[in-house]
């Protein structure tokens, strides 16, 4: 084969590649052109914030930043500067950042907790059983999972009587077609958001969720935490939908993963943590 | 005008070149990972390592495989651990579980990490047999 040959031929080979890689979807979306499908909906009016009948697919939500209006970002987020951390709060996040993740809990295998159970890996459904008043979010990432109570008049059980947990107690409902989830009760053993945001068993979340299309949805969420921030906030991102499997196969279904499985990663922490004695 | 013998000879390389170079961007192209790499592993202390393959392990969060890797200064073998990204990151690349067998020679370029130990997250690895290269889906350059 000559010169010309093997030059035409690496030259179509890496185009290809290039044309056929995994491609963002958030960024597919924005500038495809495509035309999106429509928000689906059951026979009932409720939006279907899953896959059609018939159909398969999950939400990528391994990206998304609760400020900044980059990317995914919300066109109402905040910049980082405008963020109301109270001193220490700020300071904490400096740091953890400076860190690179290190203290990352949800590099230990820890849950994710709060937002972050929108900025993990391996996909996420959301089924939705209007007649048992209960919906849940079932993240791919260890398979955690979130029970969203959507009983009308449902509340939150007194302080006193919450035993604070990594997703907290959900009380869901819906304003049109946008579902609102309202979270109190999380510990205070993760990370909400990637990064390190931090939060305080104050934390309270109050979650929009809007199918702008059958590819896209609008998340937004207000974080109202007294004891880490001088006033409530709101950001959010846009999350895509995903008709591939994970690793790109043919298929649009969540498999099996499990951090703990394999989980290396922890003991060359603790080695770099003991070092810094 | 007819381009001259040498240009035509720039051209050809440089076609060569733009497609060797959108084949290795896709092929290692920074996946998403669970963690932080920067935390764990130092950009400063790139690693190039040929050895023959001692163990291999198909398991989240990380593929881990294992090498023998003959010390120049020392004379000894070393056990290196390399660290890829999860399966299902890296069958998007291209490997599946038999991919790389024991006792397979190969090449891996990768980032040391900075406890100093035995071990590197590996970006690409070449298989001596066959030369064929592979992204090994490392989250180098992915904001955590």
């Amino acid at each position: 084969m000559n010169m010309r040959k093997i030059s035409q031929t690496v030259v179509a080979a890496g185009l290809a590649l290039a044309l056929h890689a995994p491609v963002d979807a958030a960024a597919r979306q924005a500038g495809s052109g495509d035309e999106a499908r429509p928000t689906p909906f059951w026979s009932d009016g409720r939006v279907n914030l899953d896959a059609a009948p018939g159909e398969k697919g999950f939400w990528n939500v391994m990206r998304g930043s609760v400020f900044g209006t980059g990317g995914t970002g919300l066109e109402t987020n905040l910049e980082f500067d405008e963020i109301p951390f109270q001193d220490w709060a700020r300071d904490l996040y400096e740091y953890r950042q400076s860190r690179n993740g290190l203290d990352d809990p949800h590099a230990r295998c820890f849950p994710a907790g709060g937002m972050r159970f929108f900025t993990v890996p391996n996909g996420l459904n959301i089924v939705d059983q209007p007649e048992m008043n209960r919906m849940f979010f079932i993240s791919g990432e260890n398979r955690d999972w979130r029970r969203i109570a959507m009983e009308p008049g449902r509340e939150h059980p007194p302080e006193d009587e919450l035993l604070p947990t990594y997703f907290g107690d959900s009380i869901g409902w819906w304003e049109g077609e946008t579902l609102v989830v309202d979270t109190v009760g999380f510990n205070e053993r993760f990370w909400m958001i990637r990064g390190g945001m931090p939060h305080t068993r104050f934390l309270h979340l109050t979650e929009r969720f809007t199918r702008l299309d059958y590819d896209t949805m609008r998340y937004e969420v207000t974080i109202d935490d007294k004891g880490a921030y001088t006033e409530p906030w709101t950001g959010g991102w846009l999350i895509p939908w995903q008709t591939v499997n994970y690793d790109n196969s043919e298929g649009g279904e969540i498999h099996e993963y499990f951090c703990g499985d394999n989980e290396r990663d922890s003991a060359q922490f603790d080695i770099l943590i003991e070092a810094e004695r | 005008m007819v381009p001259g013998d040498s240009t035509m000879k720039r051209l050809k390389y440089g076609f060569v070149a733009v497609g060797i170079v959108a084949i290795a961007g896709v092929l290692v192209a920074p996946l998403a990972a669970h963690h932080s790499f920067s935390a764990q592993y130092d950009s400063n202390q790139p690693v190039s390592l040929r050895g023959a393959v001692t163990k291999v392990e198909w398991m989240n969060p990380h593929v881990y495989f294992y090498i023998d890797v003959r010390n120049e200064e020392s004379g000894r073998t070393e056990n290196w651990a390399l660290e890829m990204g999860a399966p299902a990151v890296i069958q998007r690349n291209g490997w599946r579980q038999n991919t790389m067998k024991i006792g397979d020679v190969v090449l891996v370029e990768g980032t040391r990490a900075r406890s100093g130990e035995l071990l590197a997250n590996a970006r690409s690895v070449t298989m001596a047999s066959n030369g064929e290269r592979l992204g090994a889906g490392s989250s180098e350059n992915v904001t955590p």
